[in-house]
């Protein structure tokens, strides 16, 4: 059901390819309401990270709908509150939506600090003293502030990916969206970038993320998304998800994971 | 027996020093320019080359909804004339001879309206000068296209991804991201174009552009020397292909802060 109170309305959601005969992402509906931590599992191709994507449509679906704030960001042109034709300001919707990759995806030529005051600088036209002040600040959250003129290069995938982290948050986005932060890690750097997570769902951040980690999931998140074949099979609690499956799809798939 | 070089004769070619000299700055000049044109054009192309202007991509869409997958309207909807252009001038202009570009440009285009008749430093005749650098950089600038295309390509799309993420517009993300790793990939390839233009330039001296060439053309002339002048262009040349292509190792050093651990 769609409600007000939702930051995201899912509904019907479509990524088909190939004239239909693959489909990445065949009808999801779902609302992601302010402060969810939504955790999406699933077994590989079922068009987990393909929902996220299209959040801030870095995948244009082919289908269905989106609504952002009450808006629906999956039409190029919409009618303002005037009753005007506008266009669609993609730029200006990811500035609320931030993101973290699998593959950390730094800018290398640039410094810490210059990774994360970038953005704030061009885009939100802040003055220099003041983005790299909260840039700054955001570094001492996750421990790195003494690394913020180093390249990228120079810091463990752990330090990348909290830094790729805290990036997105310069942007002071209202809904954090996370494509598999921890499968790139080596397996003791990933608790370092978990505690983050944990961190920030605790101060209220509204969160979507893709992930492997199920201690996670039934851990920090409040709802459970199981996706297999494109389609949400199976959503709830961690305690309904991980504790009393329904389907028989996510019974195996958990049988194989946990 | 005679030997192949003549002491003396270096003696002759030296009473000739000033035509070198002239040579030398009209080479450099030629060169600077040319970059510049260039890699104007260049950039320009390639940004043509990976735009993604399709004005029939609505007869790409089949009764069914979905994307076309074959047929003659996917292909017409898949055409891109931008790319097309761009595309068709670099293959044009990496097919076809310097020469033949440079006599087209002087004696077709030119040769119909009149540049203005003056002369750049006492002896740059410009109506020689500047016809020879609009050809070479044109056609460098055909070879410059596929050097930034390729660098513009070598860029991880997860980049994109992220400034894109980050609010940042399509040339935001070009101007900060994008280009600068490019250009630090593609400095070496950079380098080995501009020595190129450097050496090339001395084809202008077929159209009568006074440069490095047309000083030794002038000592052969006048004082019937040809192995001895040709030593000294030899010289003068490798003096400023090889700084150059130093030079540009040396920015590429100073870029790659990056990449060092």
């Amino acid at each position: 059901m769609a409600t007000s109170g939702s930051l995201i309305c899912v509904k019907d959601l479509k990524k088909h390819y190939k004239g239909g005969a693959i489909k990445a992402l065949d009808g999801v509906t779902v609302d992601i309401n302010k402060g969810d931590v939504m955790v999406v599992i699933g077994p590989s191709g079922s068009g987990k990270s393909t929902f996220l994507r299209s959040l801030n449509l870095l995948e244009e679906p082919t289908g269905g709908s989106i609504l952002f704030d009450g808006e629906d960001i999956t039409k190029k042109r919409y009618k303002n509150a005037d009753g005007k034709t506008v266009k669609l300001d993609v730029d200006a919707l990811r500035q609320k939506m931030g993101m973290v990759f699998q593959h950390f995806n730094l800018f290398p030529h640039m410094t810490i600090l210059e990774n994360m005051t970038l953005a704030p600088i061009k885009v939100k036209k802040m003055p220099k003293a003041e983005a790299e002040k909260k840039a700054l600040a955001l570094l001492d959250r996750v421990g790195l502030k003494d690394r913020a003129d180093a390249y990228p290069i120079q810091l463990s995938g752990g330090q990348k990916q909290r830094v790729a982290i805290v990036r997105a948050l310069a942007m002071e986005p209202e809904v954090m969206l996370f494509d598999e932060p921890t499968s790139a890690l080596d397996p003791e750097m990933v608790g370092e970038v978990l505690d983050v997570m944990k961190e920030l769902a605790k101060e209220g951040m509204t969160m979507v993320c893709v992930t492997h980690e199920m201690g996670f999931a039934r851990e920090v998140g409040n709802r459970v998304l199981f996706m297999a074949d494109g389609q949400l099979v199976e959503e709830g609690t961690p305690e309904q998800i991980f504790g009393n499956p329904q389907s028989p799809r996510l019974k195996d798939f958990l049988a194989k994971v946990l | 027996m005679d030997s192949f070089v003549k002491m003396e004769n270096f003696a002759t070619v030296a009473k000739y020093s000033s035509l070198f000299a002239q040579g030398l700055l009209v080479t450099v000049l030629l060169s600077i320019f040319t970059v510049m044109i260039g890699f104007c054009i260049a950039l320009v192309m390639a940004l043509m080359r990976l735009s993604d202007i399709r004005p029939f991509r609505f007869l790409g869409i089949g009764p069914d909804g979905y994307q076309r997958e074959s047929g003659a309207l996917a292909v017409i909807s898949r055409f891109n004339p931008v790319s097309f252009i761009a595309t068709a001038y670099v293959e044009v202009l990496r097919s076809t001879p310097v020469i033949v570009q440079l006599f087209i440009i002087y004696y077709g285009v030119f040769g119909i309206f009149d540049l203005p008749n003056f002369t750049m430093f006492g002896f740059i005749k410009f109506p020689r000068f500047f016809p020879g650098v609009v050809a070479l950089g044109m056609n460098s600038g055909a070879y410059l296209c596929e050097i930034i295309r390729s660098g513009i390509q070598s860029i991880d799309g997860g980049q994109t991804e992220a400034a894109r993420s980050l609010g940042m517009s399509k040339v935001q993300n070009l101007r900060y991201i994008v280009l600068p790793q490019a250009l630090k990939n593609i400095l070496p390839a950079i380098a080995n174009e501009f020595v190129v233009i450097i050496k090339e330039s001395a084809i202008t001296y077929t159209i009568g552009v006074q440069d490095i060439m047309s000083a030794v053309n002038a000592v052969r002339g006048a004082a019937f020397v040809i192995t001895e002048p040709l030593l000294v262009a030899t010289g003068i040349y490798f003096c400023l292909c090889f700084p150059t292509s130093k030079l540009i190792a040396y920015f590429e050093r100073r870029m790659s802060h990056g990449d060092k651990r």
